[in-house]
């Protein structure tokens, strides 16, 4: 039986070292869209 | 099917259950069964949680999907990477650090034991029913095209998972999910390979691109604006993509167990991220190409003829009716037109010529007509079969023209693809009803040994449940639609309570239980009383869930202030 800690509404930090991956999948994301974009017209 | 066929296609499917048995052999507890441990690497995860999300009918359906309406259905992906930076941030480190089994065990922490119930019983309604429908879904088309009786394609497509899921558990599930997408890609890449091996010599992969482009194939970014505005039913454009898309991808990556289920196996945190981070790069781009090779059959057809209907099996049993005469007519007419249309083309990419381009679109009119001529013919006949041949387009395409071999592999491709969807439900099945239910209700004091036979048994009586559902399934045409959106009635509601959950601390367990039934009446009045699309129930649900349980926290607490 696992035991569940009291700590369940502490969330992490908002944007710790991970925020550079988070940003590069929204920029590959945008590059995406704007070659479909392009290939589209 | 040849005979070497039917050898790549048993070799596949048995190699698949053997490496999944084996894999699965390690595992004796519960910790095991339902988390393999808690060990798996990223690659390992993030494969795992596509194989989970593609099923049969992904990869029948998309390139049908793109040879009748373009590569706009694209769009329906764009939200999910958004999606996958989210679940990175707060859902992930909040359900490992919990260290717990299923999503719905870190409600009752965070509020009350009925909201727990409540969402694990939504999702064992919905995922049990669906799970049913996605074994019924792609054995109604196989056993059409290749005549194989349906129960027995019913009992091959949704019961020999059940062989390794019992014994291997999540660990079986997720390194069987990587080998059958390593199938799958393999399967998809040699045959996008060989459809332009079969184009013209002179034509060249951008010229091809070219001709998809000329008839309104390459359409993949779309806006949904029309004259009167922007259009609410339409499913697939950049909006409903991206905003739809989003909570869509957010209500199934973070609340349904059988993908929590996949990334609670990670060895940590950081591999959880990167396995889901990785799945949102790279799932829009493994779409576009299976949506490619739907652009580049329409092209093969645009130089060969193709059938009048591509579920064969309609067009036979009409000719068993007052249509017959009809039908044969109709097939003549469409050869014809299939030499017009060559006569046209060669004219058009030799002179590019405007009048050819015109009378190309006349062709391709008249043939959408013939078409349209028999689904209203299936309809009105009576005959149990689809009135829909998308799902049939790439199929029908497979068996008639790929070399042999390649068909054995590419049918395995779609077994393996329904194994890598069912496995990882029944396993979050069990899991749920074990650690969500039995444990709380039933029995708290069960030894881990019980337990883990405990775990066996709700996966075989989950199996079980989906592939006589299935089998019933046959025949019940509107029941099947109604299941199909049954997810989406209760996604965004779930949604909305780890919303909630995650970020309105205020909110307590008794605003967000009646928030989530009030949410559910506003849904459903939604499907039932307007034309809006279903993918944005979801959005719609959560976000009524969050302006519900605010309201009714506020006012509970005014009233305990004046009391």
């Amino acid at each position: 039986m696992n035991e569940l800690p009291d700590n369940v509404n502490e969330a992490p930090p908002l944007f710790p070292k991970w925020s550079y991956w988070y940003v590069f999948v929204i920029i590959l994301l945008l590059v995406e869209i704007a070659l479909f974009y392009w290939i589209s017209n | 099917m040849g005979l070497i066929d039917w050898l790549v296609l048993l070799f596949t499917l048995i190699s698949v259950v053997l490496y999944g048995i084996y894999k699965g052999k390690s595992t004796n507890d519960i910790d095991g069964y339902y988390r393999s441990g808690r060990e798996l690497p990223w690659y390992v995860v993030m494969l795992s949680v596509m194989g989970t999300q593609a099923s049969a009918i992904t990869f029948l359906s998309a390139p049908g999907q793109a040879y009748t309406d373009g590569m706009r259905f694209v769009q329906y992906y764009f939200g999910l990477p958004l999606a996958m930076i989210v679940l990175c941030i707060t859902f992930i480190p909040i359900f490992k650090n919990l260290n717990v089994y299923t999503a719905y065990e870190y409600l009752e922490k965070r509020f009350d034991r009925k909201t727990r119930s409540l969402a694990a019983f939504l999702f064992l309604l919905s995922r049990a029913l669906s799970t049913g429908i996605s074994i019924y879904a792609p054995s109604i088309i196989l056993s059409s095209v290749l005549g194989w009786n349906i129960y027995l394609t019913n009992f091959i497509m949704g019961g020999i998972v059940i062989l390794y899921s019992i014994s291997g558990g999540a660990r079986a599930v997720a390194y069987t999910q990587q080998l059958q997408l390593i199938i799958i890609f393999v399967g998809l890449i040699l045959a996008g390979y060989l459809i332009m091996d079969m184009l013209p010599a002179d034509l060249d992969f951008i010229a091809a691109l070219k001709i998809g482009k000329d008839f309104g194939k390459m359409n993949i970014i779309t806006t949904g604006m029309t004259e009167n505005g922007f259009n609410w039913n339409d499913r697939f454009n950049i909006i409903s993509g991206v905003i739809g898309g989003f909570f869509l991808a957010l209500s199934y990556f973070g609340t349904d167990q059988s993908q929590v289920g996949r990334y609670l196996t990670a060895s940590s945190i950081k591999e959880s991220r990167i396995g889901l981070l990785m799945n949102g790069m790279v799932k829009v781009p493994m779409q576009f190409f299976i949506l490619l090779l739907g652009v580049l059959v329409f092209v093969y057809y645009m130089f060969h003829a193709s059938p009048l209907y591509f579920n064969e099996l309609a067009t036979n049993k009409l000719k068993e009716t007052s249509f017959k005469s009809r039908i044969i007519e109709l097939e003549e007419e469409h050869i014809k037109l299939a030499e017009e249309k060559k006569i046209h083309l060669a004219d058009f990419l030799k002179n590019g010529q405007a009048v050819s381009k015109t009378k190309l679109d006349e062709v391709a009119a008249k043939q959408e007509e013939m078409r349209t001529e028999v689904k209203g013919m299936i309809k009105t006949s009576g005959i149990a079969v689809e009135s829909s041949d998308t799902n049939y387009i790439f199929i029908r395409f497979v068996i008639d023209h790929m070399p042999h071999g390649l068909i054995g592999l590419l049918i395995a491709v779609i077994f393996l693809a329904a194994w890598g969807s069912i496995s990882a439900a029944l396993n979050s099945l069990s899991s749920s009803s074990l650690i969500d239910f039995h444990r709380p209700f039933i029995n708290p004091n069960l030894s881990d040994k019980q337990e883990f036979i405990l775990s066996k048994k709700y996966t075989f009586l989950w199996g079980l449940f989906c592939v006589v559902f299935a089998q019933f399934a046959t025949g019940m045409g509107s029941l099947i639609e109604a299941v199909n959106v049954l997810g989406s009635w209760f996604y965004g509601v779930i949604l909305g309570i780890f919303l909630v959950a995650f970020y309105v601390k205020s909110v307590g367990g008794k605003a967000v239980f009646y928030a989530a039934i009030a949410g559910e009446v506003v849904v459903l009045s939604m499907y039932f009383f307007t034309e809006i699309g279903w993918l944005w129930l979801n959005a719609i649900g959560a976000i009524a869930v969050l302006l519900f349980s605010i309201i009714l926290q506020s006012v509970g607490l005014k009233n305990r202030i004046a009391q």
